[in-house]
């Protein structure tokens, strides 16, 4: 029970742990999904050499661990002037990692497309933006949906790796925290539960689009 | 998927020099004039100097067996495949290529091609509704947005025009709890929708059960009636027969007989008429 | 970076691969016991392993990967880093093939069971012919997919002191101080061992594909 007591003496910092970790996920979800929309369009419009190169660059960093591309980026950015705290550092990270993940995500989609629902758009005279915001796109989303869900749990997970470069998230402070107190349970304990928190939200709101999908689609 | 790997790049050289289409064509102008249209995929050629005049309220059938290049033709008249060479003028303007600065036709922006075929509604063999909006919402998706309409009264149109192919009730319906003949009927609002010059169907029943087809059939037979001007590509002969002013009759890329409905199914006087008919109008 | 660094690197790769393959050599019988378990349905245990295996999937490796190496000592089990990244890299993996193998087993077709029972094969035998044979074929590619998640995420352990590639890379830099081109080669290893796996699957699918006709996806 002295665990519990320890946490709780704590819980101003789990607290605030819990809130970089959130804040991390949502923050580089709302900078990644729409550039890996950007992306995706570029990269089912762009001609053929664009698309092999643009594909060759989603393909590294898909290949990298993500650590390793947070490493790369808080000691690299520096080289090329740009002096970011770990935090901002690891929202890069964070951003173009996942950005290359929602990328091929969305690409493989739109390329499942049915194919005469975006031909009929073109038959009614959508123009280009038109076709993509009123018909690929919203199909792209309930599509791909519980893909990138599952990629979010991933994003959420990957978070935690950012300790290592010091942005003070949740196992951070779980660490922290043990390291204070000589009492590892409970503040790992709690960590691993809040987490478990985290992506169950995470899969309740890809359930909620299954379920929208299911409606529309049957 | 290329959103436009079947028409022209944009930017190509041209620019918008914005000029309007011109003024409205005399009122006896064709509904759609199409002249030597020529269609080749690498070496094969699948059309071969095609022409059609359709006058305004005339219902065309096009038939021929599968293969004969009929559907081809019918995606060349709103330029979804591009022609190697000819044109098509629709109620008397050009669509897919506009006479450029040089005398030389260039071809049309994707801004230019868009606005050119908000004058022809196509009905497409699979339905290609919109999996992601109701029926109603299909119905006034291209109205409010191509045309601009205020969403109010496209609504109300929305629900005549469903009302009239007897889907009133399923107005709030996704595609996927509609039956084959449903989405059909839903797809036929949608074009109306547009209140096309022209009404373009490639093969509306082919996808359907047998029992489905009478439903669809129902809808253009009273379109067409109507007034409506329509081509038609279908394997319906009794439709044909029955509905068409004029029969239009392809095979190996080539208009090989045209005339009435009348003249068509009982005096067919090529030989590849004759084949045809002998093994599908039975 | 002189030669010795990328001998160090070297060396630490090979801590990363044997790291993973003990890894996913342990936890695949143990992910496929758990989804045979749960395919049991027994009462308490099934919502037991549900619960235990939706937490172990949910769980950072590198927060895993101090809870074993912290806490598992204060129930009496002291563990060595290598050890104790084993020990998470194998929890966290047997849990996602536990997913994979409940979903093969679940797109089982039912009548190729009533035909083996109508044979009078019995569960065990039936399992050990029919089932499994295809259950790894269907399985194969979210495996190995899942293997490439291991493998990249063993830099996570470097938390509780292991030095795989990604911490040898981070002394070299820190040795150096260009901490740049040590991390550039350490991208090239991961991207090789991951690219030899991927290749891997496509050569496996391709050849079950010829055998037996169908694709695996």
């Amino acid at each position: 029970m002295s665990g519990i007591a320890t946490v709780w003496s704590y819980r101003d910092a789990f607290l605030a742990g819990l809130g970089n970790t959130a804040a991390l996920v949502g923050l580089a979800l709302v900078l990644s999904l729409p550039l890996a929309a950007l992306a995706a369009v570029l990269l089912v419009e762009a001609s053929a050499p664009v698309r092999r190169l643009g594909r060759e660059v989603v393909d590294l960093f898909r290949c990298v661990p993500f650590l390793l591309l947070a490493y790369v980026i808080y000691y690299g950015l520096p080289e090329i002037g740009l002096r970011l705290g770990a935090w901002w550092a690891g929202l890069v990270a964070l951003v173009l990692y996942n950005g290359a993940y929602f990328t091929e995500i969305l690409r493989a989609a739109a390329l499942s497309l049915p194919r005469e629902a975006v031909e009929a758009g073109r038959a009614y005279g959508f123009s280009r933006a038109q076709l993509y915001g009123r018909i690929v796109l919203p199909l792209v989303a309930l599509d791909a949906g519980p893909v990138i869900g599952n990629q979010i749990v991933v994003m959420i997970k990957d978070t935690a790796l950012l300790m290592v470069i010091t942005v003070q998230e949740l196992s951070f402070v779980a660490n922290f925290v043990n390291a204070r107190a000589f009492a590892p349970f409970a503040p790992f304990a709690t960590a691993l539960l809040l987490y478990w928190v985290l992506c169950l939200v995470a899969e309740a709101g890809v359930g909620l689009i299954a379920r929208e999908r299911r409606r529309r689609y049957g | 998927m290329r959103i436009d790997s079947l028409e022209h790049r944009p930017g190509s050289g041209f620019r918008d020099d914005g000029r309007r289409a011109a003024p409205d064509a005399s009122p006896d102008a064709p509904a759609v004039s199409a002249r030597r249209i020529c269609k080749a995929y690498g070496g094969t050629e699948v059309l071969r100097d095609i022409d059609l005049d359709v006058a305004p309220g005339e219902t065309v059938c096009i038939l021929g067996p599968s293969g004969s290049g009929k559907s081809t033709f019918l995606r060349c008249l709103n330029w979804l495949e591009e022609p190697s060479s000819g044109t098509v003028l629709l109620d008397g303007q050009p669509i897919g290529r506009l006479p450029g600065r040089d005398g030389r036709p260039r071809p049309m922006n994707a801004r230019e091609l868009a606005a050119a075929r908000t004058r022809v509604s196509m009905v497409f063999q699979h339905f290609a509704l919109w999996p992601h909006l109701t029926a109603l919402g299909n119905v006034v998706e291209a109205p409010v947005h191509v045309l601009g309409r205020p969403r109010s009264e496209a609504l109300a149109e929305g629900r005549r025009l469903l009302e009239r192919v007897g889907l009133a009730e399923r107005a709030d319906a996704y595609p996927h709890t509609l039956s084959g003949g449903q989405k059909q009927r839903v797809a036929i609002s949608r074009a109306l929708a547009m209140r096309p010059k022209l009404l373009l169907f490639a093969e509306p029943t082919s996808a359907l059960d047998p029992e489905m087809v009478g439903e669809v059939l129902a809808v253009m037979r009273d379109l067409a009636r109507g007034g409506q001007t329509m081509i038609v590509v279908t394997h319906e002969m009794a439709f044909a027969r029955e509905v068409a002013d004029r029969i239009v009759f392809l095979d190996g890329g080539r208009v090989v007989e045209t005339g009435t409905p009348d003249a068509f199914f009982t005096r067919p006087h090529t030989e590849r008429a004759q084949r045809f008919l002998a093994r599908y109008a039975r | 970076m002189t030669f010795d660094d990328v001998l160090t690197l070297l060396a630490a790769a090979s801590i990363t691969l044997g790291l993973s393959v003990a890894g996913i050599a342990l936890g695949l019988p143990i992910g496929l016991g758990l989804a045979l378990l749960r395919s049991a349905r027994l009462p308490v245990l099934d919502q037991a392993i549900a619960a235990l295996v939706s937490l172990v999937r949910a769980a950072p490796i590198v927060t895993l990967a101090l809870f074993v190496f912290f806490v598992l000592p204060e129930a009496g089990l002291e563990l060595a880093p290598i050890p104790a990244a084993v020990v998470t890299l194998t929890l966290n993996t047997a849990a996602f093939d536990c997913e994979i193998f409940r979903a093969g087993l679940a797109a089982f077709p039912r009548d190729q069971l009533e035909a083996a029972s109508a044979y009078g094969l019995r569960p065990a035998t039936r399992f050990r012919r029919i089932v499994l044979p295809q259950l790894w074929r269907a399985s194969l590619g979210p495996l190995v997919s899942e293997m490439t998640i291991v493998l990249k995420g063993t830099p996570a352990v470097a938390v509780i002191g292991v030095v795989e590639i990604t911490r040898a890379a981070g002394r070299i830099g820190a040795q150096t101080y260009e901490p740049l081109p040590p991390f550039l080669a350490a991208t090239v290893l991961y991207t090789a061992l991951i690219a030899v796996l991927v290749r891997g699957q496509r050569f496996a699918e391709a050849r079950i594909a010829r055998r037996y006709g169908y694709a695996v996806s």
